[in-house]
């Protein structure tokens, strides 16, 4: 058997190794939270260690993925509005697998992640439609000229890298000033032209995200609907290194894939995407 | 083998519920002043980021009332997330109790950026002028 043989193999039911990526990816970003709210996640994760590897083979319910939404419920609980939006996606994600444990139907599965995946992308497009900020390109023109985005574009050019870092200067400066006396600073252009880059960026993400979720919604298994989604993901990936999010949307991606070739550029994108979150140089 | 009925809870079930947490983030969002970036509503990176609000209180340091003091700092966040009236109620109170002051004007103001002309400035959101004999 040839290694494209036992990859293959691997990566013919999809249904098994998404869900054992999604563990992947849960157990780190569940290790980088464990630290908060210790009080009550000690008992929990003992009592799951306890139960899992005592009952493991014994009990039909899965432990392991309800031991982690507890602790993904606490977060919540004590931090609803501060923790990541993919943290919410990923409480559906698995409240979804532990659905799929007992009712066995990979179709509901699939409905469920097409169906999650397709409102997070129209409701960041509303987000953006509803915010003049975003829709005038003044979002994108503060993040770039602060240094926020395109981090990898900097080192190309070290001129606009200390723009970047005046433009931030000027801010702090700004910041110690009494704001009642309503001055204000002028941001230098890290790169030329940035007032229409960013004004037309604004208006292609939204078209493309926009793109991506009607093709999702219409035709989810499609070998088109999957290569418009994965140059998103790259697109997201190059603007800022959201490794926690763009690794759910592709584990999401790799459910629904029906293409052996997209499937496997999907498990590379996750793992890399876990590599960078385990190593902390992306975010979780 | 699954009934109609279960099949069709089963399968929009859990969209339902994000659905749910979507709706309660874009009311917070438009009528409680909820920066897009938390709640569970997918806006991040659509508005400029809470980090950048800023909280000014005349005659005090944030910087100092914060620095130890955790029940401070949490109360300050909430308001630097969500400048809306309870907020900065509960910020002013909070600040009356810990200075002990006779009154607190509390305000918190927001960025602007003109992509025109590059113009960054800053807009008050919402403030609070509260004397201690209304606690």
């Amino acid at each position: 058997m040839n290694y494209w043989s036992v990859i293959k193999l691997k990566l013919k039911d999809q249904i098994t190794l998404a869900s054992q990526l999604l563990l992947l990816v849960l157990g780190s970003y569940v290790f980088i939270l464990a630290e908060d709210h210790k009080l009550w996640k000690i008992p929990v994760i003992f009592l799951g260690l306890i139960t899992g590897f005592l009952f493991r083979n014994k009990t039909k319910h899965p432990i392991i993925w309800m031991v982690f939404l507890l602790l993904l419920i606490i977060d919540l609980f004590y931090a609803y509005f501060w923790v990541a939006n993919h943290h919410f996606m990923l409480v559906f994600m698995v409240l979804s697998v532990i659905l799929f444990s007992y009712h066995k139907q990979g179709d509901i599965l699939l409905k469920n992640i097409q169906l999650l995946l397709v409102i997070v992308l129209l409701v960041s497009v509303v987000q953006k439609i509803t915010s003049n900020q975003f829709m005038s390109g003044d979002f994108y023109y503060h993040a770039i000229n602060l240094g926020g985005l395109f981090k990898f574009l900097f080192p190309i050019f070290p001129e606009s890298l200390e723009i970047a870092k005046m433009n931030s200067e000027s801010l702090m400066s700004l910041k110690e000033l009494n704001p009642n006396l309503t001055e204000h600073i002028v941001l230098k252009d890290v790169f030329p032209n940035l007032s229409f880059v960013s004004r037309v960026f604004a208006w292609f993400t939204v078209l493309f995200e926009f793109l991506a979720a009607v093709a999702l919604l219409w035709k989810p298994k499609k070998i088109g609907t999957h290569i418009i989604f994965i140059i998103l993901l790259f697109g997201i990936l190059l603007t800022r290194l959201e490794t926690g999010f763009i690794s759910l949307l592709a584990i999401s991606g790799l459910y629904l894939c029906k293409t052996i070739k997209l499937r496997l550029l999907y498990v590379f994108i996750i793992l890399g995407c876990i590599t960078l979150i385990m190593t902390k140089f992306g975010y979780h | 083998m699954i009934k109609a009925k279960q099949e069709l809870i089963l399968k929009y079930g859990v969209p339902s519920l994000a659905i749910i947490v979507v709706a309660i983030q874009l009311y917070l969002v438009h009528f409680q002043s909820l920066n897009r970036w938390k709640g569970g509503g997918f806006g991040m990176y659509t508005e400029i980021h809470y980090i950048y609000n800023q909280i000014h209180i005349s005659g005090v340091s944030v910087d100092s009332l914060i620095k130890d003091d955790p029940n401070m700092k949490s109360t300050l966040g909430y308001l630097m997330l969500m400048p809306n009236d309870e907020n900065i109620r509960k910020a002013a109170e909070l600040v009356l109790k810990t200075t002990n002051k006779d009154s607190v004007y509390l305000q918190i103001w927001k960025p602007t950026v003109n992509s025109e002309n590059g113009i960054y400035k800053r807009i008050l959101a919402n403030e609070i002028h509260l004397k201690k004999s209304e606690l």
